[in-house]
């Protein structure tokens, strides 16, 4: 199903797609041919990029990030609505998460806890970054989860 | 870069009333800078990811940090001033009264905060970094400077 189908007429150009039962000539019917086309294309790439889950999970990552950095409440960091939008992202955020983890160790621990429902992290490296992160990269190789470049 | 962000988030810090004295790390925050550890992320979150001392109520609780420096010999006292054979820890809280950022208090008489996952700077008052992010000090606690040991 293309975006116009789903939608029903044009978004940009309702217009464009009612005049197909008026008579007009051909430069017009190209003309308008190619903008619908076009349009299309365009409005495909946003529809696929918001719906793909890497570049979702990067977005949220992003704002999270900017809004949290200087905070030291692991549960301020945790409850921001954007990290929690990536827990609501369920098991298809788990690579994404172990591979961001693996480049720069942060504060994933609450999110993968939240969407597995595990903890390989042993009580005495409880808040020790690096050996959470390596317990966490051991789990997902285990479980055979990807990691991205 | 670093100075731009942190002067964006405390609007009160400016070239002259702070140094930025490490670089950044996510390896520990502010709670455990200001107890003297840097190999882990102090916090009292309920799902039982970070470090708290096992003595200390684990809820975001102004008593329940009281309670962890406690473990540490700090006793509450009233106030900011240096005083020599002491250091002191300032905790900050929220305006619902939830902690958010603690300080120590170096022997120049300044202090020293870890900014989340930023770096440590060091700070001349408490009240420069009060605000929208760390809310204003509840709590000064101090303990006894520790003697070097003869040998």
């Amino acid at each position: 199903m293309t975006l116009i189908n789903f939608i029903g007429c044009h978004p940009l150009n309702y217009n464009l797609l009612h005049v197909g039962t008026v008579a007009i000539g051909n430069e017009s019917k190209v003309v308008r041919e190619r903008g619908t086309s076009s349009l299309e294309h365009f409005l495909e790439s946003i529809s696929i990029q918001l719906s793909n889950p890497m570049v979702k999970f990067y977005n949220l990552k992003s704002k999270w990030e900017d809004e949290t950095a200087m905070l030291s409440s692991t549960t301020a960091i945790s409850m921001h609505p954007a990290y929690q939008q990536i827990i609501g992202m369920g098991p298809v955020a788990i690579p994404l998460i172990l591979s961001e983890m693996k480049n720069n160790p942060g504060h994933w621990f609450w999110a993968l806890k939240s969407i597995t429902g595990e903890d390989p992290v042993l009580p005495e490296q409880r808040g020790r970054i690096k050996e959470m992160t390596e317990a966490w990269l051991s789990w997902g190789m285990e479980q055979g989860y990807p990691l991205y470049e | 870069m670093s100075k731009q962000r942190i002067e964006n988030s405390f609007p009160d810090l400016s070239a002259n009333n702070y140094s930025i004295t490490s670089p950044a790390t996510t390896e520990y925050n502010c709670i455990a800078w200001a107890a003297g550890d840097t190999e882990k992320w102090w916090w009292p979150d309920p799902l039982y990811v970070d470090y708290w001392p096992s003595e200390a109520p684990r809820t975001d609780s102004l008593q329940s940090f009281i309670k962890a420096y406690e473990t540490l010999d700090y006793a509450v006292c009233d106030s900011v001033v240096y005083e020599d054979g002491f250091e002191k820890v300032a905790i900050y809280v929220d305006y619902a009264g939830k902690p958010t950022h603690a300080a120590r208090q170096l022997s120049s008489g300044y202090w020293t905060s870890k900014l989340g996952d930023w770096e440590d700077i060091e700070h001349n008052v408490l009240n420069s970094i009060i605000g929208s992010q760390y809310g204003s000090v509840a709590t000064i606690l101090k303990r006894p400077t520790k003697k070097p040991s003869s040998s």
